[in-house]
């Protein structure tokens, strides 16, 4: 049904508003060097699933508002394919963040995940 | 998934193309988000096709409508973006701060494959600011200028802009009558395409300083030109692009406007301060405060308190008008630095 699609998209938008910053956090921190916005995506898509899969335009913005809140640093290199391209690196403070991030996450996880269990399919 | 189906129009097939059908789809959102929003789409698209050497850019862009999204979806992506990011960073409202919001223009998505938008920002899981109520008395609106940031950005950028509007009239002249002079020898060339390479960083730079004081929406990324042209033809697009030309009048206008806007805030707080502090000083001091016309104090002891309640207005008209200053100047700033 239409509506039940729009309540759909509804719930994945709220739901993704966090853990979009959470994975690109995770991403960069993972990283053993910058990586720009491309890179990012690319990794992303590999492993995205649900809310994670949306377009990728989506993550340039929250990119900068990241670096914006003081968690990434980033500097630009030119690059041979196109306009010079901004590399970004998780910073200290960024990665204390994450931490605290990750275990509000999984907390938030396993108890969702307990109160599912018990719902009939 | 059929793209053509979910855009509802013909996919572009060059990266050109692709741009403009974003820029169009973009048409009427804030400029400086346009050029954003195109710097990002740029890269990526660039990328992409780097990293597939032999396919054709048509499918390559076709490819890309499905992951990084068809440019009817980006610009609703980035449109609500903004939307969510000026929500959560955007400090409580007073009154006066009646900071336009973007308008949201949704409602074009209707199909069911379009974009989960990852709208969001780190601070997106903060709960919105309260509506400022709807109606507030002209007293309240008069001195509720006090507790808008901007207000006192605007107050900073008049004070700083008589050195800012110095060095920047002094860059422009400089680089300008070197250029020309040396333009005999061959090397004024070199000089001149130096100095019109860094017009763009300078306006970056004020752009930065003008959305950081006076709160106006200014690019975030440098602007470039075309790819795939010569570095000859680059620099010959520095030259006939309107931008650069109406970059340097605004770097010529920062003098005079500096000097003005420097001095008309100093005059007028150091006036308005002075005369808060009048019956403190007539209550302290052996010199009384005085107001001499044709050689005769025409301000009596018993009047000071007088002349520090006019302070205070004075005080306030002066914030307003710092605060206007600051708007006027933010439009200035956005269709001299930003044209589109």
């Amino acid at each position: 049904m239409v509506d039940e699609d729009v309540q759909l998209k509804k719930f994945q938008k709220e739901l993704s508003a966090g853990t979009v910053s959470l994975a690109l956090l995770a991403v960069l921190a993972r990283a053993r060097q910058p990586l720009y916005g491309y890179l990012i995506a690319k990794e992303l898509e590999q492993v995205g699933e649900g809310v994670l899969s949306g377009k990728q335009s989506a993550l340039y913005p929250v990119l900068r508002n990241l670096e914006a809140a003081g968690l990434l640093e980033s500097h630009v290199e030119p690059s041979s394919s196109g306009p010079p391209r901004r590399y970004y690196r998780i910073n200290a403070r960024g990665r204390t963040v994450l931490d605290q991030w990750i275990r509000a996450w999984r907390a938030t996880r396993d108890s969702v995940d307990s109160v599912l269990e018990d719902v009939p399919k | 998934m059929n793209i053509a189906d979910s855009t509802g129009r013909q996919l572009p097939a060059t990266i050109p193309d692709y741009l403009t059908q974003l820029r169009a789809a973009l048409e009427g959102a804030d400029p400086a988000m346009v050029q954003d929003a195109l710097y990002d789409a740029e890269e990526y698209l660039r990328a992409e096709l780097a990293a597939q050497p032999g396919r054709s850019e048509a499918d390559v862009i076709a490819d890309v409508a499905s992951s990084y999204g068809a440019p009817e979806e980006v610009a609703d992506i980035y449109r609500e973006t903004e939307v969510t990011v000026n929500r959560a960073l955007r400090t409580p409202k007073t009154a006066l701060g009646v900071r336009a919001a973007p308008v949201h223009a949704g409602g074009s998505r209707s199909d069911a494959s379009a974009a989960i938008p990852m709208a969001s920002s780190s601070g997106a899981g903060l709960p919105d600011p309260p509506l400022p109520p709807a109606h507030r008395s002209p007293a309240s609106r008069f001195f509720g200028v006090v507790v808008d940031p901007h207000t006192y950005g605007a107050l900073f950028y008049m004070l700083l802009s008589l050195a800012t509007g110095t060095f920047f009239f002094s860059w422009v002249v400089t680089g300008l009558s070197l250029s020309l002079g040396l333009l005999v020898l061959i090397i004024g060339i070199p000089v001149a395409v130096l100095f019109f390479g860094s017009i763009r960083g300078l306006s970056l730079l004020e752009g930065r300083l003008v959305e950081a004081l006076l709160g106006e929406r200014m690019p975030r990324r440098p602007r470039y030109s075309e790819q795939g042209r010569s570095w000859l033809q680059r620099i010959g697009d520095m030259f006939t692009d309107g931008r650069t030309w109406l970059t340097l009048l605004y770097f010529v206008l920062m003098l005079p406007l500096g000097i003005v806007y420097f001095t008309v805030a100093v005059t007028l707080l150091s006036l308005s301060l002075a005369a808060i502090w009048a019956p403190v000083a007539a209550l302290f001091s052996l010199s009384v405060p005085s107001i001499y016309i044709d050689g005769s104090n025409v301000l009596p002891v018993a009047a000071t308190p007088i002349l520090a309640v006019l302070g205070v207005l004075l005080l306030f008209a002066t914030l307003h008008l710092a605060r206007g200053v600051g708007r006027l100047h933010g439009l200035l700033a956005k269709h001299l630095l930003v044209r589109l």
